[in-house]
């Protein structure tokens, strides 16, 4: 029986999932549904709220935001993280590229640049401060990429972008157009060949060329070098809307390790509650066909995301619950704090910050500092302290506390 | 500064401004419109969408409910494809004083509102989401009513007829000559000119905003500007119009409008109609008073709340609002005030906005000497499709019966887009928007913004708000008004996006919690961490003027 459970199958859940299966505990993974690598870029953000290095920044936390999760488990766990990702994205042939020590400036589908430390190596060559000129082409089929808007955008920052359309070949021709439609298409190497010899003909002086990340579920390195070869120019992804197909292929890349290291991953099981004594998680249960399943629980690691995730729900009455095990939940006292008057306040939305307050070992506070479970760690968007998507933290913070909570429950850490 | 000259200048693009704008232009009257804003900017597009079956104001205001009554008919038969025939009840709540049904049977009889009484169970057959321990339920012929679609068929008929329309053009002052107003000075938002329209009579049709244009020639008018607050739930909750059967009060009607059903209403004074607010305590109010009608909606999916300002008209002091009277006024400023060549038509309700208007134009007329009778009870107004006017018909849109009522029914979007196969196409999936749609009112002459596109097509109306939605619309509208040739500055389309988002976030707010905060911090992910759109250069003002596209006024 697995007594080891992660609830969540996002980054953190996933990474946390990692590092328990890597020690042996052969974790079982319970998750309600797909967890936020499928609505996200797929890159690595650590720290982009301002010029600092990631590494300069997440030092700096611990002094100034004493509760952020970075604060609680230090910049050594966060390197630490990085370098067993790192290495888990080249053994899986998927390899990202960059770290800590800056933060590399990469176009988004509307031209703007986002800062990002780590990112898979189909989006290395959209480092915009790289010079030359960019062809920016996409098809006309996909609903959430628009080259002449990005290129328009690019050009106002001094950047010499051009925005096309390619022509999709008539037998690839489908009834509806996704981002995931797209991606089979180019696991097809006669659609490669074909989108190739178009961009070649169009790229001019170009010598790189960015194309929504769509680029292949199987084998995007193989498409991106097809590309390449085909076009005579670098090629490089620039992430969508939802779905994300780099964060499928982040996802997949988990699984397979996860379940080649022991353990097991449960889509579709939502946990709703849990029960303890002694300050010890005992059980959970989760929803199964008409019927409540019991897992005995020897230790316990929440990452069921923030407030996007469903790990922390709001009602009307302005009571903020955590949604699995019904912790205590650190939130603004009363329902007319939770928002800035403007969505784009550079301070954010005081509710996003809601979440469970931990430890240095993550584990779970009561509102009196008291530790609420000894055997559970808290990972990810479950935590209080932080708005990471204002902070550009999110992923960061993802799978640091992720990895982090998964070795202390796995006793790797003193 | 331009000059323009008409017989008769209405201001106001709301539903009595586009109602008399038709009416001047079938009596062959030459005349134009100006609005400050999109047509349906102010009151007309922040209702709920009723079509009166005059059941609310029998007991209260019997004028009232006859007038509704009258024109309930008359616009079935003139704008079916505006109006979605969804009946409507009137129930009894275990809250409700028993006795008001029989007050409000007779009334009905005495002013002509129909009424049926059915059994309760055939009522929770028809609903089955009513409140189970309702005493009596009443059919009426309540319904409802698109009121964007509305003012746009009126305006684009009256065009057939000559009439000219000038929106976002903000009237700022009245030209008076001794006792006579004879024209207006406007400001065109878009470049910025002066528009001086002369114009031999000037029809005030503005709304809760006519006081501010009375005062520009000295004269008063006590508006009261009644907001009333609505709550859009993300589906249905019920199809048919339901309210409570008792005197009109705060959150006693729920009307199924497209895809939502909208939860209404407050009532309260506010000192101007440019400013004011939703409360927390507002929204508690009508999720409680909802409660009576539907168990359970305050845990259902809220979408957004937002208020309109009633042009309600005081002659003089009442009490309360409520006891303000719901029918309109015409007020003749020669005989009421000695200043001739304007007139002002207040207060009413969007359901009789013809009647409104019939009666407006027939003293104009007759102070400009045309004795041609008012046609807008008998003449049908020409189909306009939201945006879409230029779509193909297929001949595939035979196969679908839906597409050949005359009515609008739920569903028609969706019959269309499988008549056309257009599924690759929708820009705003939650409301069917294909991009044809889009693109179609896009094109339209005076869209200027994302919400006026919302207007035109139901935009970012569903349950993502935007999420998606924003981001494609403004990108296809750079594509539509740049090309595809790269520009020199920062594309104005980043400006629009942000406007809608901010729109969005007003209206989002006060009902954000559960399912519907989740979405929000969904929009932020898209909004800010994959596209990162508040770090996009920021397109000049001095851009946005000078595209003559684009009218962005900042949303708080």
């Amino acid at each position: 029986m697995r007594t080891t459970i992660v609830i969540g199958a996002g980054l953190s859940g996933l990474m946390g999932a990692l590092a328990l299966a890597e020690a042996g505990l052969r974790p079982l993974l319970l998750a309600k549904g797909q967890g936020a690598t499928h609505w996200t870029a797929g890159t690595i953000d650590v720290w982009g709220a301002d010029e600092r290095s990631p590494r300069e920044a997440v030092q700096a936390i611990r002094a100034s935001q004493s509760y952020h999760p970075y604060a609680l488990i230090g910049v050594h766990a966060v390197e630490e993280a990085i370098a067993r990702f790192r290495a888990l994205t080249e053994a899986s042939r998927y390899p990202y590229v960059g770290g800590l020590e800056r933060n590399v400036p990469l176009p988004t589908a509307a031209g703007a640049l986002r800062p990002a430390a780590l990112m898979p190596v189909t989006m290395a060559a959209g480092d915009m401060r790289l010079g030359g000129d960019v062809l920016i082409a996409g098809f006309r089929e996909l609903r959430d990429f628009y080259p002449p808007f990005i290129a328009a955008n690019l050009a106002a920052q001094g950047i010499a972008a051009r925005g096309m359309y390619l022509t999709l070949p008539p037998a690839f021709r489908r009834r509806e157009y996704t981002t995931i439609t797209f991606a089979r298409m180019f696991d097809d190497p006669a659609f490669r060949s074909e989108i190739g010899r178009q961009l070649r003909a169009h790229r001019g002086n170009a010598s790189r060329i960015g194309l929504p990340a769509v680029l292949g579920l199987r084998d995007p390195l193989g498409a991106v070098a097809h590309l390449q070869n085909e076009s005579g120019a670098q090629v490089f992804e620039i992430p969508t809307l939802p779905p994300s197909v780099p964060g499928i292929r982040l996802f997949t890349l988990f699984q397979n390790a996860i379940e080649q290291a022991g353990g097991r991953l449960q889509i579709g099981s939502e946990v709703i509650r849990g029960e303890g004594q002694d300050r010890h998680l005992t059980t959970i249960w989760s929803e199964a066909a008409a019927r409540q399943q019991a897992h005995r629980v020897e230790r316990a690691l929440l990452a069921t995301g923030g407030i996007a995730g469903g790990g922390i729900r709001a009602d009307h009455t302005g009571i903020v619950r955590e949604t699995a095990l019904d912790l205590p939940v650190r939130a603004p006292a009363s329902r007319a704090d939770w928002f800035a008057p403007r969505f784009l306040d550079p301070q954010g939305h005081a509710i996003y910050a809601a979440g469970v307050a931990a430890d240095a070992r993550l584990r779970p506070l009561g509102a009196d500092g008291e530790i609420v479970y000894e055997n559970v760690a808290v990972a990810g968007a479950t935590l209080a302290g932080a708005d990471t998507v204002r902070e550009r933290s999110r992923s960061g913070v993802a799978l640091a506390t992720g990895w982090a909570a998964g070795r202390i429950l796995a006793g790797l850490v003193s | 500064m331009r000059t323009l000259t008409t017989d008769v200048l209405v201001i106001g693009g709301g539903a009595t401004g586009a109602g008399a704008l038709r009416d001047l232009a079938l009596r062959s009257i030459r005349c134009a419109l100006v609005e400050k804003g999109d047509l349906t900017h102010g009151t007309t597009g922040r209702y709920h969408g009723l079509l009166h079956s005059g059941g609310r104001y029998v007991v209260k205001d019997p004028q009232s409910a006859e007038e509704c009554a009258r024109e309930n008919e008359i616009l079935r038969k003139i704008m079916p494809h505006c109006i979605e025939e969804t009946g409507g009840l009137f129930v009894v709540t275990p809250a409700d004083d028993e006795s008001y049904a029989e007050r409000f049977v007779a009334a009905c009889r005495r002013t002509g509102v129909w009424v049926e009484e059915i059994p309760v169970r055939e009522a929770l057959r028809r609903e089955p989401l009513l409140n189970p321990r309702i005493k009596r339920a009443f059919a009426v012929r309540d319904g409802a009513a698109d009121s964007f679609l509305a003012t746009h068929a009126n305006v684009e008929d009256a065009r057939r007829y000559g009439a000219q329309v000038l929106t976002y053009h903000r009237v700022i002052g009245l030209e008076r000559v001794g006792d006579r107003i004879i024209g207006a000075v406007c400001e065109d938002l878009r470049s910025g000119e002066t528009v001086r329209i002369h114009a031999s009579f000037i029809i005030n049709a503005t709304g809760a905003w006519a006081g501010k244009i009375a005062a520009m020639a000295g004269m008063q008018i006590n508006v009261v500007p009644g907001k009333g607050t609505m709550i859009a739930m993300n589906h249905r909750i019920v199809n048919t119009v339901v309210n409570r059967c008792k005197m009109p009060a705060d959150g006693d009607i729920i009307v199924p409008i497209h895809t939502v059903a909208v939860l209404g209403t407050t009532d309260i004074a506010v000192p101007d109609p440019d400013v004011y607010d939703i409360t927390p305590e507002e929204v508690r109010l009508i999720l409680d008073e909802g409660e009576c009608l539907v168990p359970g909606v305050s845990r259902m999916r809220a979408l957004r709340a937002w208020a309109g300002v009633r042009p309600l008209y005081r002659e003089q002091d009442v009490g309360n609002d409520r006891d303000i009277p719901r029918t309109y006024k015409l007020l003749d400023h020669e005989t009421r005030d000695g200043v001739a060549g304007i007139v002002s038509i207040v207060g009413g309700k969007w359901t009789t906005y013809r009647l409104m208007a019939e009666h407006t134009v027939d003293l104009v007329a007759q102070r400009l000497g045309v004795t041609t009778p008012c046609r807008t009870a008998d003449l049908p107004i020409e189909p306009w499709h939201d945006g879409a006017a230029s779509a193909p018909r297929s001949s595939a849109r035979s196969r679908f019966a839906i597409l050949a009522s005359p009515f609008y029914m739920l569903g028609h979007r969706l019959a269309e887009v499988e008549a056309d196969d257009s599924y690759g196409d929708l820009i705003c999936e939650c409301e069917l928007v294909t991009r044809a749609h889009l693109e179609a009112a896009i094109r339209t002459d005076g869209t200027a913004n994302l919400d006026d596109l919302r207007r035109d097509t139901r935009l970012g109306m569903g349950p993502c708000q935007g999420g998606f939605c924003t981001y494609r619309a403004a990108a296809i509208w750079h594509e539509l008004r740049n090309g595809v040739a790269p520009v020199a500055h920062a594309p104005p389309a980043t400006a629009l996006i942000r406007h809608f988002l901010q729109e969005r976030w007003k209206g989002v707010t006060p009902t954000l919690w559960g399912d519907q905060l989740r979405q929000e911090r969904l929009n932020e992910l898209n909004y800010l961490e994959t596209l990162a759109i508040d770090r996009l250069p920021e397109a000049g003002r001095d851009t946005i003027a000078q595209g003559r596209d684009y009218v962005i006024e900042e949303v708080v």
